[in-house]
């Protein structure tokens, strides 16, 4: 068996970065007088104790040897750790919340995902608002980071061909890919700024301004409101929000090489001309349905539009509208949307679009091959479309299995399939009224919050994270 | 190379013959009860049977040797289908029915392909020779896809298909003779069964046509009935024989030969069909322990209703004993899956197929484990037949192909109006042949009646894309089909 001391000691750095983050909300608390205060710092004191103990323990561990396994084993243990250790001031807190609630609350969190037990968000005590935007935010850089560095080694469904140039060991790896870290992390908090700004002069106050920033880049989709962004009844607040997510949503790789004026490389990124196909399609479609059926003036339909595209491609789950209501054609294709996904290294769930990219040549050379069994045709390489295609089939395998099991804890037909494809995708409300986006997860029963907890965990961690731990040979020494 | 289109006027003659020839059926039914649909039938048969003809000699006028290679096979396979479906569709517009041009077509359609979907309500007082018309076309369809999945599907090498070919060589003459063989062994199984069938519904309490009927639809994995309630109408022991021939139509044909030969335990012996047995056995033990725990059923009648209708959809029947669609969310969404898994290879049953699970399967496993060896050397088995690499990504695409259809199926149903259950229900059910979708308009309760025209020429096309395994209808309009 190997040893265990890597994955304690990353657990416990993440635990001691959160429990930092946890001061923040009990700082805020206090400055508004609210009683939270005590249960925010009591939480970063326990949590913080936790962490401190794992690391001092454990930060002889040998560097040199942290092979594959561990990378599995740290990934899942340090983000299941987190969302356990996040769910603390939830449950302790002047809500109520039961436990299933706040470990709920707290997965939709950290993984970005975005569907809430809570109701009468405005009533809030400011202290769990922030809290809630601050998971969201650091889940998002988290899995920025995650999708970087650590997918592309352990060849995640296709996700080799993101591989750095510098990866495969040498002396140098480890210094590049934490300046890479610690770039992104720095173009990650001044996007946040930037729309925090953007925000504000669009209407919104500072507070609500920053909260909505953090949890737009991040594709999360906690809102300080039942209505979501609707709620606003302000335009340029969704304009704002809009292209907020379709940042969050595009590679930040991009992003880098824009600073660095590579201007080539960047637009020479073949993953955005599909997604923004995709999203452009996609919304001209529903704002004709929408001008069509349900009468709204052309720039307000193409502004619904888009940005429930945005919404559902990029997991963020905001709506300026109840896209629910909007009948067969806009619902089917969000559903589908869902699916989807936004870009690969960026901050957004889903299958990804690289993968349908991939997925896409791979049926055009199948049918090629039909005719022409022995020609040799370009493609990328085999091992890359097999990993994508075996990824396709897992995700699948989930969703059919989690969807049967929320019809089995109470919901109906399409409620049941479109929050099971949505916890997998990170994306949050479902696309049925019950389910959905002004609505919340409130009135479901525990067991199905316990398993939309697990799936949206299951999602975020691109499944074989976890999968993997599950197979015997993993724990075979 | 200019297609060849004399053998594709040779398949598509013959096949229009064989339809004239079994129009002949409800026509003698007709006059024996008296009816009124002769006329009907006549001249449908005078069609059918006219253009057959002038196929296959306009095939003939021509000199030369001809050829059949794959592209001709597949231009062969498609457009013997649609034919048939457009002549099938005569008697039934025609007939007292009287159909409009869409609804025949679907009716047709969904009965060739052994789907099941019906636009006729009022069955129970429809004249006899209809019943058995579309019960017939149910049977030549199940017939007809085995034959097809046995011959051609395997030297086309759709999806993983080309594990079924029966001789190692490529299109030749090689293959030609054993083909004939197996063929002609199929040819007697079938309609065997089939009667052992109807006299097991007869037992049961149902009147000569009606288990002449069930029989037909029940082993082709069709699902036509000669009632609007479906299998609801008639007792118990009516529900355990279809149950039987159901599950019989959804083994692979071939090896009900192979107990000739090798012992009649080789059957069991077929991975396929000991997996295919255990989805049943588990879908309806869950939705048995839902109907008894949750909905208050007593044991006996959810174990039985829980049993028959996951039966029904998983061999893509569809008939149904009552509305299985108020069942509830588990059970929705339980039929959604089933209908898109379908049954076994080379059988009547249509879906995905569980031989192709049982591969992506097989290989989602060998993927976890060469994430953490990725220097490992695994092969996956499958009855003790090594699965190389070129079958295991053409099963993936094939699976990722269908499960693309059906989103785009369902899209293409939205836009006519449906809402989002029926949509994607209506785009799996019409995709697999499986018959009924969900919700009220669709769903073992409705009947596709009142759906718009639109989505009824969507729907045809699917079941027509189904049945053909997509990649053979997909394969005409790429671009390097029509290039020489």
């Amino acid at each position: 068996m190997t040893s265990i001391r890597p994955t304690l000691f990353v657990t416990g750095t993440v635990l001691s970065i959160l429990a930092v983050a946890m001061l923040i909300p009990a700082i805020i608390d206090v400055m508004h007088g609210h009683s939270d205060w005590r249960v925010f710092a009591g939480a970063a004191l326990v949590t913080l104790f936790v962490g401190l103990a794992l690391v001092a323990s454990n930060r002889h561990a040998p560097r040199r040897s942290v092979g594959t396994r561990q990378i599995f084993l740290l990934t899942a243990t340090a983000w299941i750790a987190a969302s356990l250790a996040a769910a603390l001031p939830f449950a302790f807190a002047g809500l109520h919340m039961s436990a299933a609630d706040a470990v709920f609350e707290a997965v939709s969190g950290t993984t970005a995902t975005g569907g809430t037990v809570l109701r009468e968000l405005d009533t809030l005590p400011p202290g769990i608002l922030m809290w809630r935007a601050l998971l969201q935010w650091l889940g998002g850089i988290g899995f920025l980071a995650m999708a970087v560095v650590v997918l592309p080694t352990l060849n995640i469904g296709g996700m080799q061909i993101f591989r750095l140039e510098s990866a495969g060991g040498g002396d140098r790896a480890m210094p590049r890919t934490a300046r890479l870290v610690a770039s992104l992390t720095g173009l990650y908090a001044g996007l946040t700024a930037l729309l925090t700004l953007l925000l504000w002069i669009a209407g919104m106050h500072r507070f609500p301004a920053l909260l909505h920033a953090m949890s737009t880049i991040s594709c999360g989709g906690f809102s300080t409101d039942d209505g979501s962004i609707g709620a606003w009844h302000r335009p340029a607040v969704e304009w704002v929000i809009l292209l907020g997510m379709l940042m969050g949503g595009a590679p930040f790789v991009v992003y880098l090489q824009l600073v660095q004026r590579r201007w080539r490389t960047a637009l020479a990124n073949n993953q955005l001309p599909w997604y923004f196909g995709i999203f452009l399609i996609s919304t001209v479609v529903i704002a004709l349905w929408l001008g069509y059926y349900l009468d709204l003036k052309p720039l307000p339909a193409l502004r619904h539009a888009a940005f429930a595209v945005a919404s559902i491609m990029t997991g963020t789950g905001y709506a300026s509208y109840d896209y629910t209501l909007w009948g067969g054609l806009p619902v089917t294709m969000l559903f589908f949307l869902a699916f989807v996904g936004g870009c690969a290294g960026s901050t957004a769930g889903g299958i990804k679009v690289f993968r349908v990219r991939i997925l896409f040549a791979t049926m055009r050379i199948q049918l090629i091959r039909l005719l022409h069994p022995h020609a040799v045709l370009e493609s990328v390489g085999d091992p890359v479309a097999e990993s994508v295609l075996g990824y396709l089939f897992v995700y699948a395998l989930a969703f059919g299995v989690v969807a049967m099991g929320l019809g089995a804890l109470g919901l109906d037909f399409f409620p049941a399939i479109s929050t099971a494809a949505s916890a997998l995708a990170n994306l949050g409300p479902g696309l049925a009224a019950s389910v959905g986006p002004m609505t919340g997860f409130a009135d479901l029963a525990e067991p199905a919050k316990w398993l939309l907890a697990a799936a949206m965990l299951f999602g975020r961690l691109e499944m074989f994270v976890l999968l993997v731990l599950f197979t015997p040979s993993f724990w075979r020494s | 190379m200019l297609l060849d289109f004399r053998p594709v006027l040779v398949v598509n003659g013959f096949v229009l013959l064989i339809l004239a020839a079994a129009m002949i059926v409800p026509l003698g039914v007709d006059w024996a009860v008296g009816g009124g649909e002769s006329a009907a039938f006549l001249l449908a048969i005078a069609v059918t049977g006219f253009a057959g003809a002038t196929f296959i000699l306009a095939a003939r006028s021509g000199g030369g040797r001809s050829r059949l290679h794959s592209r001709e096979a597949f231009f062969a396979t498609v457009t013997s289908w649609v034919l048939g479906g457009i002549f099938a569709s005569l008697p039934l517009m025609f007939g007292s029915l009287h159909l409009h041009i869409v609804d025949a077509l679907f009716e047709s359609v969904s009965g060739l392909t052994t789907t099941g979907a019906t636009v006729i309500t009022g069955l129970d007082g429809a004249p006899a020779a209809q019943l058995l018309w579309r019960a017939l076309l149910n049977w030549l369809g199940g017939i007809g896809i085995i034959l097809t999945a046995v011959a051609v599907l395997p030297l086309l090498r759709i999806g993983g298909m080309q594990l079924f070919r029966l001789d190692s060589s490529e299109v030749g003459e090689a293959t030609i003779p054993r083909l004939s063989q197996q063929g002609r062994g199929l040819l007697i199984v079938y309609p065997a069964f089939t009667a052992v069938l109807a006299v097991a519904f007869a037992i049961s309490g149902m009147n000569a046509l009606e288990s002449v009927c069930h029989a037909m639809s029940a082993l082709s994995t069709g699902g036509f009935s000669t009632s609007d309630q479906s299998l609801g109408h008639f007792g118990d022991g009516a529900h355990w024989v279809a149950v039987v021939g159901m599950i019989a139509g959804a083994i692979t044909f071939s090896l009900y030969l192979e107990p000739l030969r090798r012992g009649p335990t080789t059957i069991f012996a077929d991975s396929q069909v000991r997996r295919f047995l255990i989805l049943i056995a588990t879908f309806s033990l869950l939705l048995a322990l839902w109907n008894w725990g949750s909905r208050g059923m007593a044991v006996g009648p959810a174990l039985r209703l829980s049993i028959f209708n996951t039966v029904s959809i998983l061999t893509t029947t569809g008939f149904h004993s009552g509305d299985y669609d108020a069942w509830g969310g588990f059970a929705q969404v339980a039929f959604f899956v089933m209908a898109l898994i379908g049954g076994c290879t080379g059988s009547a049953a249509g879906g995905i197929k569980v031989f192709r699970f049982e591969v992506l399967l097989a290989s989602a496993s060998i993927h976890l484990k060469r994430l953490l060896h990725p220097h490992g050397m695994f092969a996956i088995e499958l009855n003790k037949r090594r699965i190389t690499d070129p079958v295991v990504r053409s099963v993936m695409s094939f699976v990722m192909l269908y499960l693309t259809s059906v989103s785009l199926l369902a899209l293409a149903l939205a836009v006519t109006g449906l809402d989002a259950t029926t949509s994607l229900s209506g785009a799996a059910a019409a995709l697999g042949n499986v018959g009924p979708g969900l919700g009220h308009l669709i769903g073992p309760a409705g009947s596709y009646h009142a759906v718009p025209v639109a989505a009824k020429w969507i729907l045809i096309a699917g079941m027509i894309l189904g049945r053909l395994e997509l990649a053979t209808v997909i394969v005409l309009f790429t671009p390097t089909f029509w290039r020489s």
